[in-house]
């Protein structure tokens, strides 16, 4: 098997002399990205050679490699990772022509990385049992302090989950430090259990543990477009994001294969992909819409945070949150 | 001096006791003195006390201690009572089906860790099948105290099980026969004869159960919920979420003090004032303290603990195979499907792992039964001591001690199976040492002595009459060390890497990321594994020895 792929490896290198091609450390899961360079290669006749490194170890990666660049485009992993590799000289900016359709916050000023999607925090509500139980379905962060709640809702721990310290950040950003800070203290009492993981909240959430589970997005939208009645709300106050972003590594083996590729995933047709192939990543494009069912990112209320605020203040909000919450 | 001048004419006796010696001080004590190093420093290794404040002006830290005591008091009072009653039936009352109930009992042994934390949660959960399904719960709250408590008991209960077992077994019977015959009441026997003579036992399971609670982080990270802090898993926390080193450190040694005491207490003070009434072998033991209504009241006691044990592997099995838990009961193999496409590595890893630490465990822990036994050397209560101090050490501490020690010069192990085999190996041989000590303080050394008296060389001597003698104690250390390599979480959670990964860590994974019917798969795997070793291990030591039946579970 192992010599089968080596094979096929090395027809691919050879292939490459011949057809273009481009090499990719994707940080977007594996099943996903190889949907998503199929439909790449459909469209392009680029061929794509593609290693999944999460994000950690894809900056390590391309770190180590400076001198001598193995991949031509990072794709995927959050784009403060995107930002960090900027600032270290690691990634090449460059001029792509769908710049102008995307917002501010999904793209570097000086094209050092573009946003190939993003996902909003939102609350997943299992409609039945809110039913069952004689309660409004919440609309709001103000509607989860309520009694009605109490003990309902599954949300990732800020101490072990990135996923949580952005619930954290939302609401600084939101209603000031102090005040964040008293609503996590109200809220408390209708949390059931703090996850470990970020994503284990809508697991508990289609198993029926918990009414309500608070994360990222995906999670939600597979469970409803599965049949479990889950509907998912965005907090009418606002809530944060994550952008998971692509940039051309410095020294790129293939330039021009490189930069199509980011073109096309920043183009209606890439992010249509999205949906074609149920990532349930959101768009990053206002013109694209997520499918049937699932509101574009203009009808929800987003709230950035400074993603290198975020990072030199997590032990000490940590900290206070464990302390003031979770101790309380 | 005289015991120096022997050693000095055995030059391989010498190597072997300085290389042990040796390896007990890399292996056991270097991590435990840099835990308690750590925690004493700031993140960046300046001295510091303000690790340890922080259970004087942090109420998270101080309740997460009270809590962490409180379980382990509940926990060991319950695990030790229905221990007991579960241990006199099996060995007392005769009782139709009386083996099934010993094998059942025995079962949570053989289980990975996670799973009576998510059966507990499919049937007493918020949408469980008996507070939801059964009695329409609504507002049931399955976590914090009460969960971990039901948890850790079903967890525990068979190793108190196992060792007031022993004790029972080891009470004569005719004694309590005696005292009814001049006059006693049965229950004025029972309190007067029995119950003082397997007191000794019963505070050494009591302490065994409390160590043990103190050190479980599975069951409290799934079950301690949002309100209920523990230490055990807040240490874990502080490192694997916080990559706070030395915070941690400090949690863990405080966990080190009541372990340790524990451990203390329990080998030092009580194991002196164990009884042994048996002259020779039991005679018949049918108990003759309990009248019928008593006797309903413990059968009726113990087999609703093994009706829990059956609901629980059942919850998991029916888990394992249907799509969603209390949503979707459609039959699948997706679950086996996903462990066996993008967990086989972990499936893999395990079992390399395991066929390490089994032999080298039981080879290691016989042959430091053999010299504390066997041969005077300066440094063999040394020696016996340390070997089985990992064993009273939280595996959280010894996780934690080992990636202190081991990530960085002079040794590096970190992200090496070396690494997860060391570990395994000197935490788990120490109950082959406990066996082999027990079984080697038994065997006269006459009889090795007459053997070479008739001519047989050492070789032959070790060989036919030492051998065979202690072989019961190795094959029950090796199912050991099996058995904890397959399912210990504790101390492994923190050493697996990107190359060698854990089929446990993978089950706190599924979990972790509410994949249970995954975990479930995986549980089901892991069980299988453990019940088919065991199998054919019994099988080899059958043929291999006569004394097959005092190791098989």
């Amino acid at each position: 098997m192992r010599r089968f792929a080596a094979a096929l490896l090395s027809l691919a290198l050879l292939g490459g002399a011949l057809a273009q091609s481009v090499t990719v450390y994707t940080s977007v899961d594996e099943e996903n990205a190889a949907n998503l360079f199929a439909a790449f290669t459909r469209d392009t006749g680029i061929e794509v050679n593609f290693v999944f490194l999460s994000s950690g170890p894809a900056l390590s990666r391309i770190e180590a490699e400076a001198n001598r660049p193995q991949a031509d485009v990072w794709f995927g992993a959050p784009s403060e990772n995107h930002v960090l590799a900027a600032e270290r000289g690691l990634t090449q900016p460059f001029d792509n022509p769908n710049a102008d359709a995307l917002a501010d916050n999904f793209k570097d000023a000086n094209g050092a990385w573009y946003g190939i999607y993003t996902n909003p925090l939102a609350i997943g509500v299992r409609t039945d049992t809110l039913e069952s139980r004689g309660v409004p379905v919440p609309t709001s962060w103000a509607d989860l302090t309520d009694e009605a709640y109490r003990g309902l809702l599954q949300m990732p721990s800020p101490q072990s989950s990135g996923t949580g310290y952005a619930v954290v950040m939302t609401l600084i950003e939101l209603m000031g430090e102090e005040a964040a800070f008293e609503y996590l203290e109200a809220l408390h009492p209708t949390v059931q259990t703090y996850t470990q993981s970020g994503t284990a909240p809508s697991g508990a959430l289609a198993v029926g543990e918990t009414a309500m589970a608070l994360q990222f997005t995906p999670g939600f939208l597979k469970l409803a477009d599965e049949g479990f009645p889950v509907q998912v709300v965005f907090p009418s106050e606002g809530v944060g994001y994550e952008v998971a972003a692509a940039s051309i590594i410095k020294g790129a083996n293939n330039q021009e294969e490189a930069e199509a590729l980011i073109e096309w995933i920043t183009s209606a047709a890439g992010q249509q992909e999205l949906v074609t192939n149920k990532t349930y990543f959101l768009p990053v494009r206002a013109d694209v819409s997520a499918g049937e069912g699932i509101p574009t990112l203009d009808s929800i209320e987003l709230v950035s945070y400074d993603p290198a605020v975020a990072a030199e203040r997590r032990q000490e909000l940590v900290d206070r949150w464990l302390e003031q919450v979770l101790g309380q | 001096m005289n015991q120096l001048k022997r050693l000095a004419r055995d030059p391989l006796l010498l190597v072997l006791i300085i290389v042990i010696l040796a390896a007990l001080g890399v292996f056991v004590v270097y991590p435990l003195v840099k835990v308690i190093l750590t925690s004493f420093q700031t993140r960046s290794g300046e001295l510091t006390l303000e690790n340890y404040q922080l259970f004087l002006n942090r109420r998270l830290y101080q309740n997460a201690l009270k809590n962490s005591l409180l379980v382990g008091a509940v926990v060991a009072l319950i695990s030790v009572a229905l221990g007991y009653v579960l241990a006199f039936v099996t060995t007392r009352l005769r009782t139709p089906g009386g083996g099934a109930l010993h094998m059942v009992t025995m079962l949570p042994i053989i289980s990975p860790p996670f799973v009576s934390a998510v059966s507990i949660l499919f049937l007493f959960g918020f949408n469980g099948l008996i507070t939801r399904g059964l009695l329409n719960l609504t507002d049931f709250s399955i976590y914090g105290f009460g969960g971990v408590v039901l948890s850790q008991v079903f967890t525990f209960t068979p190793i108190a099980y196992l060792s007031l077992r022993g004790v029972l077994q080891s009470i004569n019977p005719t004694l309590e026969d005696a005292a009814l015959n001049v006059g006693a009441s049965k229950w004025q026997a029972f309190r007067r004869v029995t119950l003082p003579l397997s007191l000794p036992g019963i505070a050494s399971a009591l302490l065994i159960v409390f160590i043990e609670s103190l050190a479980d982080f599975g069951n409290p990270l799934v079950l301690a919920g949002a309100t209920f802090p523990m230490l055990a898993p807040q240490a874990y926390l502080e490192i694997t979420g916080s990559f706070n080193l030395p915070r941690g450190a400090a949690l863990a040694a405080v966990l080190l003090i009541p372990s340790l005491t524990a451990f203390a207490i329990q080998r030092y003070w009580i194991s002196r004032r164990q009884y042994v009434t048996v002259t020779g072998k039991p005679t018949a033991s049918t108990s003759k303290l309990v009248s019928g209504p008593v006797k309903v009241l413990l059968v009726g006691i113990s087999w609703l603990f093994g009706l829990l044990v059956a609901a629980f592997y059942l919850v998991i099995l029916i888990g394992a195979f249907t799509r969603v838990w209390g949503f979707d009961y459609t039959l699948t193999l997706q679950h086996f499907r996903y462990v066996f496409d993008v967990g086989f590595e972990s499936v893999k890893d395990t079992l390399v792992v395991a066929a390490f630490v089994t032999p080298l465990s039981g080879l290691l822990g016989m042959m430091i039964a053999f010299l504390v036994v066997r041969r005077r050397f300066p440094g063999r209560r040394l020696m016996e001591f340390t070997s089985i101090l990992n064993f009273a050490v939280p595996g959280t501490v010894v996780g934690i001690g080992y990636i202190l020690a081991f990530n960085g010069p002079p040794i590096i192990l970190t992200g090496t199976l070396a690494i997860l085999v060391a570990a395994f190996v000197f935490r788990y041989m120490s109950v082959g040492i406990q066996n082999g000590i027990a079984v080697l303080n038994q065997v006269d050394p006459s009889i090795e002595e007459a053997a070479q008296n008739l001519g047989a060389d050492s070789v032959t001597t070790f060989r036919k009459v030492t051998l065979p003698l202690i072989a019961p104690a190795f094959f029950s250390a090796l199912v050991y060390a099996f058995v904890r390599a397959m399912t210990a979480i504790s101390a492994a959670i923190f050493l697996v890497s990107a190359n060698w990964n854990l089929m446990t860590v993978q089950i706190l994974n599924q979990v972790g990321s509410g994949r249970l019917g995954v975990a479930a798969a995986f549980s089901v795997v892991l069980i299988l594994i453990v019940v088919v070793f065991m199998g054919v291990l019994n099988l080899v030591m059958s043929r291999w020895t006569r004394h097959s039946g005092s190791v098989r579970f």
